[in-house]
């Protein structure tokens, strides 16, 4: 597919970085992961915020807890299924030691697959440590 | 779907033919020789900048050294007054500001700009004059904030400039404004070498370097560019708001009027957290780097450390709350952010873990740059454990606002940032200037400071545990602290001549040494590929890499190299080219030619600064003048320096392979910087829409009724009449596309009088309702959401005429227009501010059930 801002002089060179990174799916992964962590974060943090603010000072913290932890869950969710596809579309695999230095773009998808499946585990526990405390206190 | 050209299956070099090789490097001298004498000012290549911008930074090191000692000779000794209270508070915040603005951020930004492109085996960065221009800001700016001590009004309020005290000009004087503003022109530039560092990284390396074969050092600059631009924007705005209070009395922070002073404290850590890691990454990469060298091996869990970097960069923007702990937040609240804050001990932790693997594996050289890394190693764990602690919401409450607190982050700023720094430097020494320093000297200098350091800092943590709080002038011998105090005076002396002696080190004059042997410690990565004595080229040839650490692994590269056997070994046109090539897997896409030596870019940076410096004392006559004068260079700058038709659609790039001369779009390096700027742009916006919503959040009252909100018509015409004005740029680039030029200058000029109506129509609807800043938080909001869009269409209206006399002169034609494409991507994230103003002004507080 060639992009409206992909119009080269002369049309002779294949897709330039926009398409690739688009419609093939790069790079994206790697930002998505987190990125999941940081909407969940911040979600959970205005919940919070504007519930404690517009409810009275000591409101009871009941109904926020299962949203946030609803949230947890939809999150922790949504990291697994992009875990599936680094395992499937990339062929990212779970090792210590690692070694893509193939020179190929099936190495540099299974590198990106590897660090994708990485970030899925950090973010998981990122997002459990942040669903703790939202299980913990009971008031505001 | 593969397009790939099959680099490995390249046809062979010509044979080698001395003559040649000869007339190559000739020509090659030529273009990138750097003007000769008082001229060198108008250098633009990157050793000259990376140079400079190392040496100020330094220069900036040292002078806030000086301040920190003035700090310890003045707590040497109970009750003593040899510096008055006033003098004392300028010290304390000035030595906190020029650490972190004009040393740890701006260090990076040097040292990457010197190593980076060699790194990449690459001649230089994508926009050399760019990293020019952030130079010479920065060193204007630092010299007037720093400078303004010698007149006793340095800024006074702490480094983090808490309002309500910065915020009433009665509590602080001129000092605050000269933060603000010297300081946001300094964050300019780091939000320019941000960019200059994320194109360079994805555009620039060299054919072949796949993003799995990238170096480490990379990711970490390309993680830490970007959260420059993610971090510093915010900070921006807050300084906005913070200096629209001071000079024109805008209700933002006071609560008198419907503001709140916490919003600044959000705004300032948003920013100031992440900086932290800003700062503590780019020396980690430092030690990433040469780790392998000296261990003689790649670097164990290469894919860990890549995770770790990403992680460290998302987690470390969920902590700022960790330096509001005492503001009376919820407790809730701050359970999440204590959460996150012992979260990213974990991705920091595997980084170390990596390092300390590689060492055990292998047998590690014993050497001065690593006797740095390793005292680094040892501090920072130190100050990362005592992180941990104050993470802990019951423990800050004891430590906040103590010496406790003053000990744990130098323990993680020096150790995190300063002790890689050296290790780098006694590193990089040899291939910046071809000589090596003296290794008894940098012995000596390391215990020196690693033991100066230790006697400075950790007598902080029981001062702290015994109630001495920060920023305290002075104490009294009740107090119980003179003891302690006086350690750290002689512990922070020590310090500082270990810091002496390092100096010395690096300053010492080595013109007559015989120059070292290449590649001296039998590094893998590229950089060390430079020819000694060094050719100001960057790279003779730019080869094909297809391994992690190209000079181990792939065999005579050097030579190959040297040969000019690769890419680009020639420069007939007589011009500056690099080779660009795809973000995934550095395909080559194009050869690029960048500007030479230039004055545009100092006249531009000096315009700008003079601006800034002249609006702090509102003179705003002479600061407009100064501002078209900066305007002027820079359109000049442009006009005669980028997206030039190229004399031949292609060229001949040696080793079978032709590549264009020119490209427009998301393959250009233009495209992308538009596309990165305007995302810190939107981020700043971000930073005022979060101040919306936090007003909304915390005061009851913040949407007034609805007699007294903008007019909901006015706003919904506006807003059609700039989608209006958007359209037709768009519409613009299509016309001009199809060979329309006349019709693709009308729409683009056709364009300014419909955002003005627009914009027009917005100021109308928020003064008929009789909105007045000064007087209420929300009008306040309301007038900075249209300012703020006011502004960005005014540098659109420039944009406009600019591109339109390009298609008029031809310099932007149906097949070579860049600049349209570059346009028409501003455009898209005006049109993106806009609706989400819109939605802030009319559509939320309809939502809310106060709307007509």
């Amino acid at each position: 597919m060639r992009h409206g801002s992909d119009e080269q002089p002369r049309h002779v060179t294949p897709p330039g970085d926009a398409p690739r990174v688009v419609d093939q799916g790069s790079v994206w992964i790697l930002v998505a992961v987190p990125s999941i962590w940081a909407a969940h974060f911040l979600l959970s943090y205005w919940v919070a915020a504007i519930w404690c603010a517009k409810a009275a000072p000591m409101a009871s913290l009941v109904e926020p807890r299962w949203i946030i932890v609803g949230l947890g869950v939809i999150g922790a969710a949504a990291i697994a299924w992009l875990g599936r596809i680094a395992v499937r579309r990339y062929g990212g695999v779970f090792v210590i030691f690692e070694e893509i230095t193939e020179s190929s773009e099936r190495g540099r998808d299974r590198f990106i697959g590897h660090v994708t499946l990485l970030l899925c585990v950090l973010s998981v526990v990122a997002i459990i440590f942040t669903v703790i405390p939202g299980l913990v206190f009971a008031t505001c | 779907m593969t397009d790939e050209i099959d680099l490995s299956r390249l046809p062979p070099p010509e044979p080698y033919d001395e003559a040649r090789d000869k007339a190559q490097r000739k020509r090659l001298l030529d273009v990138w020789r750097a003007p000769p004498g008082w001229k060198i000012i108008s250098a633009v290549n990157n050793d000259y900048i990376g140079k400079w911008y190392l040496l100020t930074s330094f220069a900036f090191f040292t002078f806030a050294g000086i301040l920190a000692l003035l700090i310890r000779v003045q707590l040497a000794v109970p009750n003593n007054e040899l510096f008055s209270q006033s003098l004392y508070n300028q010290l304390f915040t000035l030595h906190g500001t020029a650490m972190m603005f004009l040393f740890a951020v701006p260090i990076f930004e040097a040292v990457a700009i010197l190593v980076l492109p060699e790194i990449l085996g690459a001649r230089d960065l994508p926009f050399p004059r760019l990293s020019a221009f952030g130079f010479w800001c920065f060193i204007i700016g630092g010299v007037f904030v720093c400078g303004s001590i010698f007149f006793g009004v340095a800024p006074d309020g702490g480094w983090f400039m808490y309002t309500p005290l910065s915020s009433n000009p009665d509590y602080s004087g001129l000092g605050a404004d000269i933060w603000l503003l010297g300081l946001s022109f300094i964050e300019v530039s780091s939000i320019a070498a941000a960019v200059e560092l994320i194109v360079g990284v994805l555009k620039s390396r060299p054919p072949g370097m796949r993003l799995n074969l990238m170096p480490l050092y990379c990711w970490y600059v390309l993680v830490v560019a970007g959260m420059i631009l993610f971090a510093f924007p915010p900070l921006i705005a807050g300084d906005l708001l913070l200096e629209m209070e001071r000079a024109f009395g805008w209700a933002f922070f006071d609560p008198d009027r419907g503001g709140d002073p916490l919003l600044w404290q959000h705004l300032f850590w948003i920013f100031g957290h992440p900086e932290v890691y800003i700062i503590f990454l780019p020396s980690i990469a430092l030690i990433a780097t040469m780790l392998p060298t000296f261990a003689g091996r790649p670097m164990v869990g290469h894919s860990w450390i890549v995770l770790s970097a990403v992680g460290v960069a998302f987690l470390s923007f969920g902590l700022w709350v960790h330096h509001m702990f005492t503001t009376g937040l919820p407790e809730i609240s701050l359970s999440f952010f204590s959460a996150a804050s012992e979260a990213v001990a974990v991705p920091t932790g595997i980084q170390i873990f990596c390092f300390i693997a590689t060492m055990l594996v292998s047998k590690v050289r014993p050497s001065v740059p690593m006797l740095f890394a390793g005292g680094a190693l040892a501090i920072f764990v130190f100050g990362g454990l005592t992180g941990v602690m104050v993470a802990l919401v019951p423990f800050d409450w004891q430590a906040h606002d103590s010496y406790f607190v003053v000990a744990h982050l130098h323990y993680t700023l020096i150790g995190g940032m300063l002790f890689p720094l050296f290790a780098g430097i006694h590193y990089w020494y040899p291939f910046t200037t071809q000589r090596k320093m003296n290794d008894r000297a940098g012995t000596w200098s390391f215990w020196l400071m690693f033991g100066g350091f230790n006697l400075a800092f950790l007598p902080m943590h029981w001062t702290g545990v015994m109630g001495m709080p920060r920023r305290v002038w002075t104490y009294d011998l009740t107090d119980g602290w003179a003891v302690l105090n006086m350690v750290s005076t002689l512990g922070a002396f020590v310090f500082a001549a270990g810091f002496a002696v390092l100096a010395v080190n690096v300053l010492w004059p080595r013109g007559k040494q015989p120059p070292v042997a290449r590649n001296i410690w039998n590094a893998g990565t590229m950089e060390w590929s430079a020819e000694v004595p060094d050719k100001p080229w960057g790279i003779r040839s730019i080869p094909y890499i297809h391994t992690r650490y190209p000079l181990w692994e792939q065999e005579d590269l050097m030579g190959q190299v040297d040969r000019g056997e690769w890419f680009l070994p020639d420069a007939q046109e007589g011009k500056r080219e690099l080779i660009v090539t795809d973000i995934l897997d550095a395909r080559p896409l194009f050869v690029q030619r960048v500007g030479g030596p230039t004055f545009l870019t100092l006249g531009a940076a000096f315009c700008l600064g003079a601006a800034f410096i002249l609006a702090t004392f509102h003179l705003w006559t002479i600061t407009l003048i100064f501002g078209a004068g900066f305007a002027g260079f820079t359109l000049w700058w442009l006009w005669t320096g980028t997206s030039r038709i190229p004399e031949t659609p292609e060229k001949y790039a040696g080793r079978g392979l032709t590549l264009p001369t020119y490209a427009q779009g998301n393959r250009s390096p233009g495209w992308w910087a538009v596309f990165i700027t305007m995302t810190g742009d939107m981020t700043a916006f971000m930073g005022l829409v979060f101040s919306y919503f936090f007003y909304w959040t915390a005061l009851p009252g913040f949407l007034p009724s609805a007699d007294r909100l903008p007019g909901f018509g006015w706003l919904l015409a506006g807003l059609a009449l700039l989608f209006g004005s958007w359209a037709m740029t768009v519409a613009a680039r299509g016309t001009l596309g199809r060979g329309q030029r006349g019709l693709a200058m009308a729409l683009l000029v056709g364009a300014l009088p419909i955002g003005a109506l627009g914009i027009g129509a917005w100021i109308w609807a928020a003064w008929t309702q009789g909105l007045d800043p000064t007087a209420q938080s929300f009008d306040a909001m309301v007038w900075m959401l249209i300012l703020w869009m006011g502004l960005h269409l005014l540098l659109n209206w420039v944009m406009h005429l600019y591109v339109a006399a390009r298609v008029k002169f031809g310099h932007c034609t149906p097949e070579y227009r860049a600049d349209l494409m570059n346009l028409t991507l501003f455009t898209h994230f005006l049109a993106l501010t806009a609706v989400t103003t819109f939605a802030l002004l009319a559509v939320f507080p309809l939502l809310m059930g106060v709307g007509p």
